[in-house]
C-alpha cells in the first residue's frame, strides 16, 4: 500500500488519536480535501494517485504505518535519498534534504562507525516533512543528531524508523529551538540482542513556539537498552509535549529502559505535557520513568548572585548548565562536540 | 564599616526571627558570634545578603555609609560583602572557575574596572588555590558539585580570596572540616585578612577560635546579641555552655 492511501485510510491527525494528543492538530492543513490542498501538490488530492512516486517508493508498504508524519513525505512525493555505509566502514556525514519533503534511507553495515549530522534545508513552503528509514547492522556503532540554528518554520515534521541488529548502539541527540511548530516522532525497534538506543533531546522554547516529541521504543530481543532524556526549556507561552512509549517484548529477558523528562518553565504561560507509556510482556526486565516540573533553582540563583553575578546572567548560566548536562554523558565524539559548541554561544 | 542597627526580620509565615540585632563591625576586626542552634545566627547572614525568604521589619545594615539593604543582592556583593553560608549550595554543570571568573568581573564591572585578563586570573587561581592547597580537580568541578563539606567550605573561602571582600559573614565555617582542613581553612581566611578589612565569624567552637583570633566574641540568642565579650568570652562558652547568661 503507498503513503497516500494509506493517509486517505487514516485520514487526518485528531487529537482523539493516541499519536497526535498533545499536539494542535487544527494547525495542519487539510491534505486530503480536494479544495484544503493548500500545499499545492496535485498528488495527494484524493483520486490523484497517479502522479509518479520514485522507485524506492514503490518497494515500501505502508499499510502498518499509523503516523501520519511518516506518511507524509512520501505521500508528497519526496525525492528517496539511499546511502549505503558499508560494513566495517569508518564515516562522518551531514545530511540535507533538497527538498520541503525528503526521504532518506540508510543501510548502516555490520561493525561500522558512523557520526550523522542532519542539517535544516532552505525551506519554500509552510509546511516540511522528512522521513529517515535507518537500518543498523550487527555491532554498529551510530550516533545521529542535529542541532541546526532556530528556523521561524510555521510547521515541521521529522519522523524516524530506525531498526538495529545485535549488538548495535545507536546515540541519537538533538537540540529544538524552532518558534514555529515541530514535531520529531520515531519508531525504534530493537530487533537484536544487546542493541542499545540512547535519545537526548533538548528544546529551548520561547514566544508561542510548540515542539512535540512522540517515541516507540519496541525491545525485541533480550538484554537491550533505552534510554531517553528530554529536557525544556520554556519561555513566553512556548508547549512542549512529551509522548514516550516503550514496549518490551515477550522472552526479551534482562531488558533495561529508563525514561526522563525534565522541564523548567521560565515564564508563567509556558506549560509542558508528558505521557509515559510502558508495555511490558516479560518479567525480568527493569523500566523507569520520571517526569519533573519547576522552574530555576531558587537557591542556586541566590548563590550566583550572592557572589556579585547580575540576576539575568545568573539566570542564564543556570540555565546553560541544565542544557549543557544533557549531553554531558555522551562520549566524546562529534555529536557532542557540536551540541554543547551550539550551546556555548 | 559594617553598622547593623536594631535588625529586624521575619520568614514568610510572620514568624520574627530577628528582633533588633546592633553590630558594629570596624576594620581590622575579627567578630565572633556564637549561640544556640536556632538563635539566628544564619538567619543573620542571609538577611544581610538579601536572601529573598526573609523580610526586613526594621532597622538598618550600611557598609562604608550605604545602605545594603536598598541594594540588589549582587550590588551588595560587588560593594564589599561575602557571605559564606552554613551549607554551600552545589550548582551542577556551572564550572567553578568560570563561575569564579564570572563573579570577580562582575564585580570589576560594578568598581568600572576591565575584565581580568586571562593570564591575571589563571595566575590568581592558582596563587589562591596554593594557599588553600586545593588540587587541580577544583578546576573542572561545578560549583560545589559532589564536594564533601570539607571541600565545600575550603571551596567557599577560594572565593572569599578571589574576590577579595571588606567584610566576609562566615557562617559555621569550621563545620564539616577535619584537623587538617580546619587549619588550611583558617590560615587562609588570616591570610586574606588585613587592616582594611572585617570577618564576622559564626561558630559553635572555641577551635576555629584557636587559629582566627577573634577581637570579639558575641552571643546571639532568641534574635538579638545578649552578651558582647573579648576572646575570654568564648573560652567560658566552650566550658559552661549558654545557660548562665541572663537575657
Amino acid at each position: 500500500m503507498d503513503a497516500v492511501t494509506r493517509i486517505q485510510q487514516i485520514g487526518m491527525p485528531r487529537r482523539n488519536n493516541e499519536l497526535w494528543t498533545f499536539f494542535p492538530v487544527a494547525r495542519i492543513p487539510n491534505v486530503l480535501s480536494a479544495d484544503g490542498d493548500c500545499l499545492h501538490h496535485a498528488s495527494l488530492v484524493a483520486g490523484s494517485a497517479n502522479a509518479p512516486r520514485n522507485d524506492k517508493q514503490e518497494s515500501l508498504d505502508f499499510s502498518k504505518e499509523n503516523d501520519f508524519a511518516a506518511l507524509l513525505p512520501l505521500a508528497k512525493n519526496a525525492r528517496t535519498m539511499v546511502r549505503t555505509i558499508p560494513e566495517g566502514a569508518n564515516e562522518m556525514a551531514m545530511l540535507k534534504c533538497n527538498d520541503d519533503f525528503g526521504h532518506t534511507v540508510l543501510d548502516i553495515g555490520k561493525g561500522a562507525h558512523v557520526s550523522l549530522e542532519i542539517l535544516d534545508n532552505k525551506v519554500q513552503h509552510e509546511i516540511v516533512a522528512e522521513r529517515f528509514d535507518i537500518s543498523v547492522g550487527e555491532g554498529a556503532d551510530v550516533e545521529i543528531f542535529f542541532a541546526n540554528p532556530a528556523s521561524d518554520l510555521p510547521l515541521r515534521f521529522r519522523h524516524f524508523r530506525i531498526r538495529q541488529a545485535a549488538s548495535s548502539t545507536v546515540r541519537f541527540s538533538n537540540i529544538l529551538t524552532d518558534s514555529g511548530i515541530g514535531r520529531i516522532s520515531m519508531d525504534c525497534d530493537l530487533d537484536g540482542e544487546g542493541a542499545s538506543f540512547d535519545y537526548r533531546s533538548l528544546s529551548i522554547l520561547d514566544n508561542t513556539a510548540s515542539m512535540h516529541q512522540r517515541l516507540t521504543i519496541r525491545h525485541n530481543a533480550p538484554n537491550t537498552v533505552s534510554t531517553q532524556l528530554a529536557r525544556n526549556l520554556l519561555s513566553g507561552s512556548a508547549y512542549a509535549s512529551y509522548d514516550g512509549m516503550v514496549v518490551v517484548g515477550e522472552k526479551c529477558t534482562k531488558v533495561n529502559s529508563g525514561q526522563l523528562v525534565n522541564t523548567i518553565l521560565l515564564s508563567e504561560g509556558a506549560s509542558v505535557s508528558v505521557k509515559p507509556v510502558l508495555k511490558i510482556y516479560h518479567d525480568d526486565v527493569e523500566c523507569t520513568h520520571g517526569n519533573t516540573v519547576g522552574e530555576l533553582d531558587a537557591e542556586q540563583m541566590f548563590y550566583l548572585v550572592s557572589r556579585g553575578i547580575p540576576a539575568a546572567q545568573a539566570q542564564r548560566m543556570l540555565m546553560k548548565a541544565f542544557a549543557q548536562e544533557t549531553f554531558l554523558p555522551l562520549p566524546e565524539t562529534p555529536a557532542k562536540k557540536r551540541l554543547l559548541q551550539t550551546l556555548s554561544v | 564599616m559594617l553598622s547593623i542597627k536594631d535588625l529586624k526580620a521575619s520568614i514568610e509565615d510572620g514568624t520574627q526571627i530577628l528582633k533588633g540585632i546592633n553590630l558594629e563591625v570596624k576594620p581590622g576586626e575579627v567578630h565572633a558570634i556564637m549561640g544556640p542552634n536556632g538563635s539566628g545566627k544564619s538567619t543573620l547572614s542571609k538577611v544581610i545578603a538579601g536572601h529573598p525568604a526573609y523580610k526586613v521589619d526594621g532597622g538598618s545594615v550600611e557598609l562604608d555609609g550605604k545602605n545594603l539593604l536598598a541594594m540588589e543582592i549582587n550590588e551588595r556583593a560587588n560593594s564589599g560583602l561575602f557571605i559564606s553560608t552554613q551549607y554551600p549550595t552545589e550548582i551542577p554543570g556551572v564550572n567553578n572557575v568560570e563561575f569564579l571568573k564570572m563573579a570577580l568581573n562582575s564585580k570589576r564591572a560594578f568598581l568600572g574596572l576591565p575584565e581580568i585578563g586571562e593570564d591575571e586570573f589563571k595566575k590568581l587561581c592558582e596563587e589562591k588555590m596554593q594557599l588553600l592547597e586545593m588540587d587541580e580537580r577544583y578546576r573542572e568541578r561545578g560549583v560545589n558539585d559532589g564536594m564533601s563539606g570539607g571541600e565545600k567550605k575550603r571551596n567557599e573561602i577560594l572565593q572569599m580570596a578571589i574576590l577579595d571582600p571588606k567584610v566576609s559573614f562566615l557562617d559555621e565555617t569550621d563545620s564539616g572540616l577535619d584537623i587538617d582542613a580546619l587549619r588550611i581553612v583558617a590560615n587562609g581566611i588570616n591570610h586574606i585578612m588585613s587592616p582594611e578589612k572585617a570577618v564576622i565569624l559564626v561558630t559553635h567552637y572555641q577551635r576555629l577560635l584557636d587559629y582566627i583570633k577573634p577581637t570579639y566574641v558575641h552571643v546571639l540568642r532568641h534574635g538579638k546579641i545578649i552578651l558582647s565579650g573579648g576572646p575570654e568570652l568564648a573560652l567560658k562558652l566552650e566550658e559552661q555552655g549558654y545557660d548562665w547568661i541572663e537575657e
